[in-house]
């Protein structure tokens, strides 16, 4: 069965058509790779996988099921919430001033006894006189104002993308895109951070939980630095790194997030043909550790190396798709790349 | 690799600042430091709650003026004689900052999607909505005269006095710290990594499944309560709600300059900020003016000639200098970021991969 299995995907940028009509599926365990010419579409397919971008249309199945925030019955509890919230409170601002002089002014002579009661009493009163003003409209219009903007909000965060790494997709950027000035170690530890138990409580206050999961996390973020081979490296500051180191810290902190399907924006970019080399070995590794990878290439040795199966992209359409030498024989590819015999 | 520990700033900050009465004490005289201090401490509060904002999660807030107001309203309403709340102490510091949390959350839920300039302007605009609203909603905040007089905290028993100073001290030093170790637990936490992912970075953080929005409106409520506390101990130090103006734009300015100058995100930093730009403004104007009184060089009826007419023109060189010279602050926060693991303070530079 395929991991990511993608159909009829279509992305626009107003008029512009960046991918069109593009399926792929991808297999489990299995390293795939997307070439194409520039300007091809293949970062906007990655966009629109991690949940960046909105697709037209077509699905997104990962791992049997879309990678967007489900609708439970706590997300309409939370918006209804939302709206009674933003409905009292606009009864309440609507009617401040004349609410506090029949409930407080009125009933307070300084020193006096307050009667909590009296007040009460004062306020139904008050609110009584003239529900439709001082009530109804103001809570039907806050209601209103409440429930939508929630909703609105929720929807456009559906396919945001820590949805979309929470359900297992991790990735890399064309630019490398680090938080340089944090120190290395953190940098892998804020991939994990989004599994761990620690809350809000258990950091203010330092409570056993937090302590544990410090630890473990910090020996298991040494473990991935080693993998990648920047243990050493652990506490310099990320933008301290030379250019090789930092795109292997980004393919560690996304490793660090555990993921099933890790997306590489061209890996190789600006790697002498040395790194190049070690960097295949480490995308092997990944693979061998039973993760499936995606990837983005322009370094033609380093994408025949290692890919199992490659689609290619041009115009943003799916042109051909295969193994490696289904795909370097295919006329239409190479017309893609070379142009067409006049 | 040999381990050198230094002990942060921040802690020895409280230290020095815990001995200060006591030395006082020690030497009888005419002393004004420790009573100074005072309102040194409730500007750092202040500070840190905005750092927690700016210099933590990124969001540049022009606004924090405006907590302060509604913290320090709420406490003066909850204690005040002349309302009927009547509470104590701690019942209605700990109202104020509950009410702060949800003042910051407010503001945060409509503003969550906006970002650098966009947000500065709509927090720049609460500021000033607020201070207007204490302006006219008279028959609740008294206008521009404000809330008073406060009766003053009683605190575990203990009656507090205006003559002495020290009780006040220690209460303000005290809160100041439990911000700090809070601050300081939260920004070594995964919650504290997040908010400076964010800073750096909001897609890439968001793509290793941090969630921007929970995360910055945490920072919201956790900022604005952090100010709302400092504007409580503010106006149980007046014994007043103050006046509205007393809560402008300069204020969120001067709030932003300690962060600024002590360096952005770092917690030592500001309260490092909070001495110099307010023991600027309180010791060394002040003693400047009353010297130069002393010897007749200056004369009241040109303004020109006091000191404390000059204080924001030289804030601003202060600034100026500050981007030029030493733009990542005084107590810059990657020093903070060293101290998270001492052990290895500098890794060599490794050599080239094979």
């Amino acid at each position: 069965m395929n991991l990511l299995e993608i159909s009829d995907l279509t992305v626009r940028f107003g008029g512009l058509t960046a991918v069109n009509s593009v399926s792929l599926g991808i297999p489990s365990k299995q390293i795939v790779s997307i070439i194409g010419p520039n300007g091809a579409g293949k970062t906007t397919l990655f966009n629109a996988i991690t949940g960046i971008y909105e697709p037209a249309t077509g699905r997104i199945c990962f791992g049997g099921g879309e990678a967007c925030r489900p609708f439970r019955w706590t997300t309409a509890l939370t918006l209804a919430l939302i709206g009674i919230i933003a409905a009292l409170s606009l009864v309440l601002i609507v009617n401040i001033e004349s609410l506090w002089d029949t409930a407080i002014t009125a009933n307070y002579a300084y020193q006096q006894t307050f009667l909590w009661s009296k007040a009460t009493g004062a306020v139904f009163s008050y609110f009584c006189e003239e529900p439709g003003r001082r009530v109804i409209i103001p809570f039907l219009i806050g209601a209103l104002v409440g429930f939508a903007g929630a909703y609105a909000i929720w929807e456009r965060s559906r396919r945001a993308p820590e949805v979309a790494a929470r359900a297992g997709i991790a990735r890399t950027f064309q630019n490398i895109r680090l938080f340089n000035q944090m120190i290395v170690l953190d940098n892998v530890l804020l991939g994990m951070d989004s599994r761990l138990r620690t809350r809000f409580w258990h950091a203010a206050l330092r409570l056993p939980l937090y302590w544990r999961e410090r630890q473990e996390s910090e020996q298991s973020a040494m473990e991935i630095l080693r993998f990648a081979g920047l243990d050493r490296e652990a506490h310099q500051l990320a933008e301290n790194l030379s250019y090789g180191h930092q795109r292997r810290l980004e393919i560690a902190r996304a490793l660090a997030m555990q993921p099933r399907l890790l997306l590489l924006d061209e890996p190789a970019a600006g790697m002498n043909p040395a790194e190049a080399q070690d960097l295949m070995k480490l995308i092997h590794d990944i693979r061998d550790r039973g993760i499936t990878v995606l990837l983005i290439e322009h370094q033609m040795p380093v994408v025949m190396g290692i890919s199992d199966r490659i689609a290619v992209l041009d115009h943003g359409e799916k042109i051909a798709e295969g193994t490696p030498k289904e795909v370097r024989n295919d006329s239409k590819v190479i017309e893609a790349y070379l142009g067409k015999d006049e | 690799m040999a381990t050198r520990r230094t002990i942060p700033f921040h802690w020895s900050f409280l230290i020095v600042a815990a001995l200060i009465p006591l030395i006082e004490l020690a030497f009888p005289g005419n002393h004004h430091v420790g009573d100074l201090l005072r309102p040194i401490f409730i500007m750092a509060m202040l500070g840190l709650g905005l750092n927690i904002l700016t210099g933590f999660t990124g969001l540049l807030n022009l606004g924090v003026a405006a907590f302060m107001a509604v913290g320090a309203y709420s406490y003066a309403i909850l204690t005040c004689d002349i309302y009927p709340f009547r509470l104590g102490f701690w019942p209605a510091t700990l109202a104020t900052v509950l009410v702060g949390l949800t003042v910051g959350l407010f503001l945060g839920l409509p503003t969550i999607r906006l970002r650098g300039d966009y947000l500065a302007i709509v927090t720049l605009g609460f500021g000033e909505i607020v201070e207007d609203l204490l302006k006219n909603l008279d028959s609740i905040t008294k206008g521009t005269q404000g809330i008073n007089p406060l009766p003053s905290p009683s605190v575990f028993g203990y009656q507090f006095r205006s003559e002495t100073y020290q009780p006040w001290y220690y209460l303000f030093l005290g809160f100041l710290a439990v911000l700090v170790l809070l601050n300081r637990n939260l920004l070594r936490s995964r919650i504290g990594r997040a908010w400076i992912s964010i800073r750096e970075d909001e897609l890439a953080s968001s793509c290793a499944g941090i969630n921007p929005m929970k995360m910055k409106l945490l920072a919201f409520a956790l900022g604005a309560a952090q100010c709302s506390l400092a504007g409580a101990l503010w106006a149980s130090y007046l014994g007043s709600s103050g006046e509205p103006g007393n809560y402008d734009f300069q204020v969120s300015i001067i709030a932003l300059c300690m962060v600024i100058v002590g360096g952005m995100g770092s917690i030592g930093g500001v309260l490092l900020g909070a001495l110099v730009i307010m023991g600027f403004n309180s010791i060394v104007l002040e003693t400047l003016t009353n010297f130069l009184k002393a010897h007749q060089l200056i004369n009241s009826s040109n303004a020109f000639t006091a000191p404390g007419n000059w204080k924001y023109m030289l804030y601003g060189l202060a600034l100026i200098l500050m981007m030029r010279f030493r733009p990542e602050g005084l107590l810059p926060s990657k020093q903070v970021k060293a101290e998270l693991h001492p052990t290895e303070p500098h890794a060599p530079p490794s050599p080239p991969l094979p």
